[in-house]
């Protein structure tokens, strides 16, 4: 196994090598003048010269890379051209903090959901609620992420009402099915079983009265730091919509994977025999059938998680949140500021690979007959 | 008698779209429901008429798509109310709400432009930047595939270092660094999706090769004295073809969001010329007032992904081998 870790590092080694020759050279054919983009068109030719020569520009290309990839090893990925004061290392580790932040939240959001929908909809193949699922699945695939991001701050923050009340009504349907359970099972199950399901109904209820009478507002732009001291509630509030935006797509796929996984292992032999000793289909979902049918669905987690630190520049755009996606943009692409759009780019592109990487680790770690292969 | 719903549901539609006025939000609610309504008369007809399994959403889909393209082709020749210069729009009114018995059925936005003929001509720029990008995609990215998967050994590893390269960067901060370097335009905005597509073609096309390499008829061609140029061009990549066009829609509804993306981001195609992006981003700041400006584009948008989605579904379990033998 160490030896299989090893040969997939060695892989990883030329990928970064040219992953950070592309970010250097594609953001080098840019047409305009980094000089003209730090002092301002009106400078002088000879303080345009002057700059030049500082950022080392008039240097040949080979010497240019070896000498920005060399301090990029060191942690230093240069000065930014118009925030003056500023270098993009410091830029970069004030901004990845909160995207981090977004893309796990989006991630535990995605998984919570999808977990109990796409169970409840494999073990109801082919009924009304799986067919309900599949079509919300089809509808959250298809939804860009910037449409959903407006759609949901629209809804949230300018009509606070609407979500409210969704809130309250998908409460008590909840509430009510976990009464009609335990109205079923009064006559052939346990009496403890139906005690424990009206309990949960009740406290369904509750939760769910609590939460409507004290809806929380959402803001629209802006967000507050983990760090700072207006406390976790508030920064639980402000990343609340831009995770619930990124989660979106995720729950879709999410859910459709694991359906379908699910499926297939509730078909296998083992299955047959849990439900011929009496086993309950709780014990059967939760305890027998998932985890052998979790496997692809944590290499997609980590494969959607690089794809989320990628996608938050959206969301960081509609919510006005410095994250390194806005940064990468508004800070680097719209004013021509080089090196920061080098230095974000390839931060992000080498946690993706890592990511990745440990994805597939993980992946041989999990199931034994990769181990042994 | 379920057939009934299909009249039923247009009469509520009608309701919604024109007996009541106010607040959008019940209208919205009694034209989803007149929708719904229509879609499961339809439904029930076509089972009846057609067959007990047709696939109403399917045909529906496509339907649609046809739709989108031919309002797309034939834009200039329809009699549109101005989107795009807003020096014509002066004397119209700004900001009006969608009303499907005006001259402006789909609502105008801040400058006056005409929202309809924005989707419209927006419709046109997703279809050309999309399809050339698909094109362009499909033939470097299937060749460069099937030759590596041919002839294995150095070469498949050099291009797998580099289709991972390309994948090792998430796909939006990798527009984003082309679009820096190149001015947005159709054409560099096409051949940058192109660019992004290519890795995935390769790795496609390299996949569907290494299985059909493997067939007899690829063994007589060689018997018979063939050369790689011809095994590669008469042999390999008419088998190869119809897989990877079996991915096209889905991966048309992939770069239309992409394209979008960067309009959205301000990075993209500019106005004058409209794009669904570019429109929801300039509705984007007056959400609260005027809604209408980000959300009419936005679903007509989401319609044609979910479309594009659901055709490219059924293609692929029709086309490709891997996925109809499962």
């Amino acid at each position: 196994m160490a030896r299989m870790i090893g040969l997939r590092l060695l892989k990883l080694v030329p990928v970064l090598f040219l992953v950070s020759l592309a970010t250097f050279f594609i953001v080098d054919l840019v047409p305009g003048d980094p000089a003209r983009a730090a002092l301002g068109p009106d400078a002088t030719e000879a303080q345009y010269e002057a700059v030049r020569q500082e950022l080392g520009l008039d240097a040949s290309l080979v010497e240019r890379y070896v000498d920005w990839i060399g301090s990029a090893l060191t942690g230093d990925l240069g000065n930014s051209l118009i925030k003056p004061g500023f270098t993009v290392t410091e830029l970069i580790s004030l901004a990845l903090p909160i995207t981090l932040q977004l893309a796990i939240m989006g991630m535990l959001i995605a998984l919570f959901v999808s977990l109990p929908l796409a169970i409840v909809a494999a073990y109801r193949e082919g009924t009304a609620v799986d067919r309900f699922t599949n079509g919300l699945t089809a509808a959250f695939i298809s939804i860009p992420g910037f449409l959903a991001g407006l759609l949901l701050a629209y809804l949230f923050v300018f009509q606070p009402e609407v979500p409210r009340y969704a809130w309250l009504a998908l409460g008590l349907a909840v509430a009510c099915g976990m009464f009609l359970t335990a109205a079923r099972r009064v006559g052939d199950d346990l009496g403890r079983n139906v005690a424990l399901w009206i309990l949960a109904g009740l406290v369904a209820i509750g939760v769910t009265l609590l939460v409507f009478a004290n809806f929380p507002s959402f803001p629209r732009t802006g967000f507050v730091r983990l760090t700072s001291e207006r406390g976790v509630l508030d920064n639980l509030r402000s990343a609340f919509l831009p995770a619930l935006t990124i989660s979106i797509s995720q729950i879709a796929v999410f859910t459709r994977l694991l359906r379908s996984d699910l499926i297939a292992t509730l078909q296998e032999d083992f299955i047959l025999s849990a439900k011929a000793k009496g086993m309950t289909p709780r014990h059967i979902l939760w305890r027998e059938a998932l985890r052998p049918s979790s496997f692809s669905l944590i290499t997609l987690a980590g494969v959607s998680f690089g794809n989320a630190i990628g996608g938050t520049v959206i969301v960081e755009s509609i919510f006005g949140i410095q994250g390194v996606g806005r940064l990468i943009v508004n800070d680097g692409v719209i004013p021509g500021d080089y090196p920061i759009v080098q230095g974000g780019v390839l931060v992000i592109a080498v946690f993706y690979v890592v990511v990745n990487l440990l994805v597939d680790v993980s992946y041989v770690y999990l199931d034994p007959r990769i181990r042994r292969g | 008698m379920a057939a009934l719903l299909l009249p039923l549901g247009a009469v509520v539609l009608w309701i919604a779209l024109g007996a009541i006025t106010d607040p959008t939000a019940l209208r919205l609610a009694v034209a989803v429901v007149g929708l719904v309504a229509m879609y499961f008369g339809i439904d029930a007809i076509a089972k009846r008429l057609v067959s007990p399994t047709f696939e109403t959403d399917f045909w529906l889909s496509a339907g649609w798509l046809v739709l989108v393209v031919l309002l797309a082709v034939f834009a200039d020749l329809l009699p549109l109310a101005e989107a795009r210069d807003p020096s014509l729009t002066l004397t119209q009114p700004s900001r009006e709400r969608p009303d499907l018995f005006s001259s402006h059925p789909l609502g105008t936005d801040s400058q006056a432009l005409d929202i309809l003929g924005g989707v419209i001509y927006g419709a046109r720029v997703s279809l050309q930047v999309s399809l050339i990008a698909v094109t362009v995609g499909t033939v470097i990215g299937g060749l460069i595939g099937v030759t590596s998967g041919y002839f294995r050994g150095k070469l498949d590893g050099g291009v797998g270092i580099l289709t991972d390269t390309l994948l090792a960067f998430p796909p939006l901060i990798f527009l984003l660094a082309v679009v820096t370097a190149f001015e947005p335009g159709v054409i560099t905005i096409s051949l940058a999706l192109a660019l992004l597509g290519i890795p995935t073609y390769t790795r496609l096309a390299r996949a569907n090769t290494l299985a059909f390499a493997q067939r007899e008829f690829v063994l007589a061609a060689r018997a018979l004295g063939a050369k790689p140029g011809r095994i590669i061009l008469r042999e390999l990549v008419p088998n190869v073809v119809r897989p990877l066009l079996s991915y096209s829609f889905i991966i048309v509804a992939v770069l239309i969001v992409a394209e979008a993306s960067l309009s959205f981001l301000g990075v993209g195609i500019q106005r004058p010329t409209p794009t669904w992006g570019n429109m929801i981003a300039a509705g984007q700041g007056q959400l609260e007032t005027t809604p209408h400006v980000v959300f009419v584009p936005g679903a007509v948008m989401f319609i044609t992904v979910f479309c594009l989605n659901r055709v490219g579904d059924k293609a692929r379990a029709a086309w490709d081998p891997k996925q109809s033998a499962l």
